[in-house]
């Protein structure tokens, strides 16, 4: 019976291993030389186009573009958010299965490519140089490791901070002159915070726009603003005297003028709907009655902090090669679909956000409202986030760890000090 | 042994000696024998698509992950043999020992609040009251509602601003709490919820429990001068035994793999007040791109429930022998 039993556990096993083996097998995708007859299909992570029938359309326009040059292609798209792409990237290359073209944001080039899963573009004919030209001087450093590029920028996270006329005008201060520095903007947002007869908050001075976990893009700006940018060369750059009073002064903000974590339920600034009166926001507003109103919108004025240099915090959307790809040209074709005007018009403007070329000032999206036009014109001040090849891995560290230096529960120095040592 | 229970046993074959058939007397092989042969072959057949399940997607995953805990492995195809150097480095990684002791509380403090709370119901809803289906189905709902919605439903409740928490509270007078944004009290708040959507289950199987308890008994403990307390204690609780043992494991299962709800709530904040184990193998794996060093926590993770596991068992045997 022991012997009966045996055989058939190890059919069993033998059977599952097949199983697996089969199911383990991808999809062939095939090419030739000749855009005409090349066949197969292109695999494509992007963020970029949401999943409503707008993004859809929009897509599939890029699609139709791709295909005048590669008519026996077909795109397989997959519509990934932020949150999700990490597992998205990673299960791909686990399975063998990876991506042709890949969309990720700023911070995620350079730990990607020292991972070897973005392919030199050099090899599909784009330099340093091209990238320069072509693209807001801003997005370079984002898009290059060790001097080689990893990805063409599409569309730029260009963020400000707004403030609310009126709130000012009522506050008795002078919105023709709104504060710049951080001890200003500290100044103006306790005058500007209003509490009830037990000193709760019940309207923010000022608004971070960040949920619990969230604080590293706020952190990272009001950084910038004194000089310091968060890596410089790959190194990190933030455990410093300008990194700690960085710190200490939004943790001074924090429960002063600001409950930790404080959002609407929209998550939308608070600013835009007059729940405060100075705050973070993004690269584009909407004046229309389906946005915020046009009584709203002429109520904001914008500008940038400045603590002896402006700094407007970039994020954006970069297209890369994936580096195991066997259709590299076809994948800079589709790329190429993704970077002509009018489909970067139209994805800066499903995501608030601006075309991330040399003359985003002038395209259609950055002309539309008045917040897109005041971050494209300010595009020369950008500060980004990521530098190290583990930033992936630092970033999740940096959000807790920002946390906890918020909260009182760390000394500012010690959690800068700890994130500067994780950073390689 | 009744003719029932025989029926249902036939698939051992019966020791001791067997008594002649008239196989046996043809010199044939016993006919019995065979029959029971066949059926073992039957069970095995039977067994087959749990063990094919159990190897492909228990037994292969945990030894991949014993392998990988032992590897640098990070998605990049390129690995190194590391031994025991991922286990070292966790224990001093301030984000897993938090995650740790936050599991631990989380298992100590839900599992046995969930068990008592859902005994309690479940004892009240064995009841023969007007509108019991309408009770039953509604402590039921949390636990066939998707974690997502109801985590998203307590974010609201818990909103500091505007939060119907904040709002019962000021009802009575008592000033607002910050709950999800305050490391001080982001765990708790988490526990409430955790306990609340895990009583259903809990409830439904210990009402079967008591469902299931011989009338019979409870009439001649009544008829004996027992109390309520005292039918409950010596006659209903021994027989819930089995289920409080399956409820016992689940509920420690299910607790140390608390992740969806984390990951709605908080992500583990502020900072990392709410960070637990499987959540931070998740961020380890998919966020830091680590999957060794993730294999390792994993391979701890399993040895801790394991070890409650073990726990429970001891706890349940000592129940059985009182």
């Amino acid at each position: 019976m022991k012997k009966n039993s045996l055989k058939v556990m190890a059919m069993s096993v033998g059977l599952g291993l097949a199983l697996a083996a089969c199911g383990s097998a991808s999809a062939p995708s095939t090419s030739t030389d000749d855009p005409a007859t090349a066949t197969g299909s292109l695999r494509v992570m992007i963020p970029t186009y949401p999943l409503s029938n707008e993004g859809k359309a929009e897509f599939q326009k890029v699609v139709d573009d791709f295909n005048k040059t590669y008519p026996k292609m077909t795109i397989e798209p997959d519509f990934v958010t932020y949150d999700t792409m990490n597992e998205k990237i990673s299960t791909s290359i686990a399975s063998g299965s990876g991506y042709d073209v890949l969309v990720t944001g700023i911070g995620w080039i350079q730990p990607f490519a020292a991972k070897k899963v973005f392919k030199d573009l050099a090899d599909v004919g784009i330099s340093k140089a091209d990238i320069s030209t072509k693209t807001a001087d801003a997005m370079v450093p984002a898009v290059t490791h060790d001097e080689k590029v990893y990805g063409y920028p599409l569309i730029a996270d260009a963020r400000a901070v707004a403030f609310r006329k009126s709130a000012f005008i009522e506050a008795g201060l002078d919105p023709e002159k709104p504060p710049a520095s951080m001890a200003e903007l500290k100044e103006a947002a306790e005058k500007l915070t209003k509490r009830d007869a037990s000193g709760a908050i019940t309207r923010p001075g000022f608004d971070f726009w960040a949920a619990s976990g969230a604080y590293r893009q706020t952190f990272t700006t009001f950084l910038a603003s004194t000089g310091t940018p968060l890596f410089v060369d790959g190194k990190p750059n933030f455990n410093n005297a300008d990194g700690v009073e960085t710190l200490e002064w939004m943790k001074g903000m924090i429960n002063n003028v600001q409950t930790f974590g404080q959002m609407n339920s929209a998550k939308k600034p608070l600013v835009y709907t007059n729940e405060a009166p100075i705050g973070m926001v993004g690269g584009a507003v909407d004046c229309s009655d389906q946005g915020i109103g046009q009584a709203n919108c002429d109520d904001l004025s914008f500008f940038l902090l400045d603590n002896g240099t402006k700094a407007e915090f970039v994020g954006g959307d970069i297209a890369s090669i994936g580096a195991k790809t066997k259709n590299a040209k076809a994948a800079w074709t589709f790329i190429e679909s993704l970077i002509k005007p009018e489909a970067n018009n139209a994805q800066a403007k499903l995501n608030s956000k601006i075309p991330a070329t040399k003359d985003t000032a002038k395209t259609g999206q950055a002309q539309s409202n008045p917040l897109s036009k005041f971050v494209a014109a300010n595009l020369s001040h950008a500060a980004y986030e990521g530098g190290a090849s583990n930033w992936l891995e630092v970033r999740k560290s940096f959000n807790s760890g920002l946390d906890e230096a918020l909260l009182g529960k760390r000394p500012a120095e010690e959690v800068l000090s700890s994130l500067a040592a994780l950073s390689k | 042994m009744t003719p029932a229970s025989a029926a249902e046993s036939p698939i051992v074959a019966p020791a001791g000696p067997q008594k002649p058939t008239a196989a046996n007397r043809r010199g044939g092989r016993p006919k019995r024998r065979s029959v029971t042969r066949k059926q073992v072959w039957a069970g095995w057949l039977l067994l087959t698509p749990a063990l094919l399940h159990s190897t492909l997607f228990i037994s292969v995953p945990t030894l991949a992950a014993v392998f990988l805990s032992m590897t640098d492995y990070s998605f990049s195809g390129e690995w190194a043999w590391v031994g025991f150097d991922n286990f070292i480095e966790l224990m001093s990684d301030q984000n897993f020992k938090t995650a740790f002791v936050n599991t631990v509380l989380y298992a100590i403090v839900v599992v046995p609040i969930s068990m008592g709370l859902a005994l309690v119901i479940a004892l009240g809803l064995n009841q023969k009251l007007r509108g019991m289906a309408f009770f039953r189905t509604a402590f039921y709902i949390p636990t066939v509602t998707a974690t997502v919605a109801v985590a998203t439903v307590w974010l609201w409740i818990y909103n500091p601003g505007a939060g119907l928490a904040n709002g019962a509270l000021s009802f009575f007078g008592f000033g607002p709490q910050p709950f999800l944004n305050s490391p001080d009290t982001a765990l708790p708040s988490l526990m409430l919820v955790g306990i609340w959507q895990g009583l259903g289950a809990k409830m439904i199987i210990y009402l079967a429990a008591l469902q299931g308890v011989s009338r019979e008994l409870v009439e001649a403990a009544e008829l004996d001068g027992a109390n309520r307390w005292q039918t409950f204690k010596h006659v209903k609780w021994p027989a819930l035994a089995p289920a409080q043992f399956f409820v016992l494991i689940t509920s420690i299962v299910g607790t140390f793999q608390v992740y969806d709800l984390v990951y709605v709530m908080t992500r583990g904040g502020p900072g990392i007040s709410t960070n637990v184990l499987v959540l931070d193998i998740y961020n380890n794996a998919f966020q830091g791109m680590r999957l060794g060093y993730a294999s390792a926590e994993t391979v701890i993770m399993i040895l801790l429930i394991s070890v409650f596991i073990i726990v429970g068992r001891k706890l349940q045997g000592s129940d059985k022998s009182e």
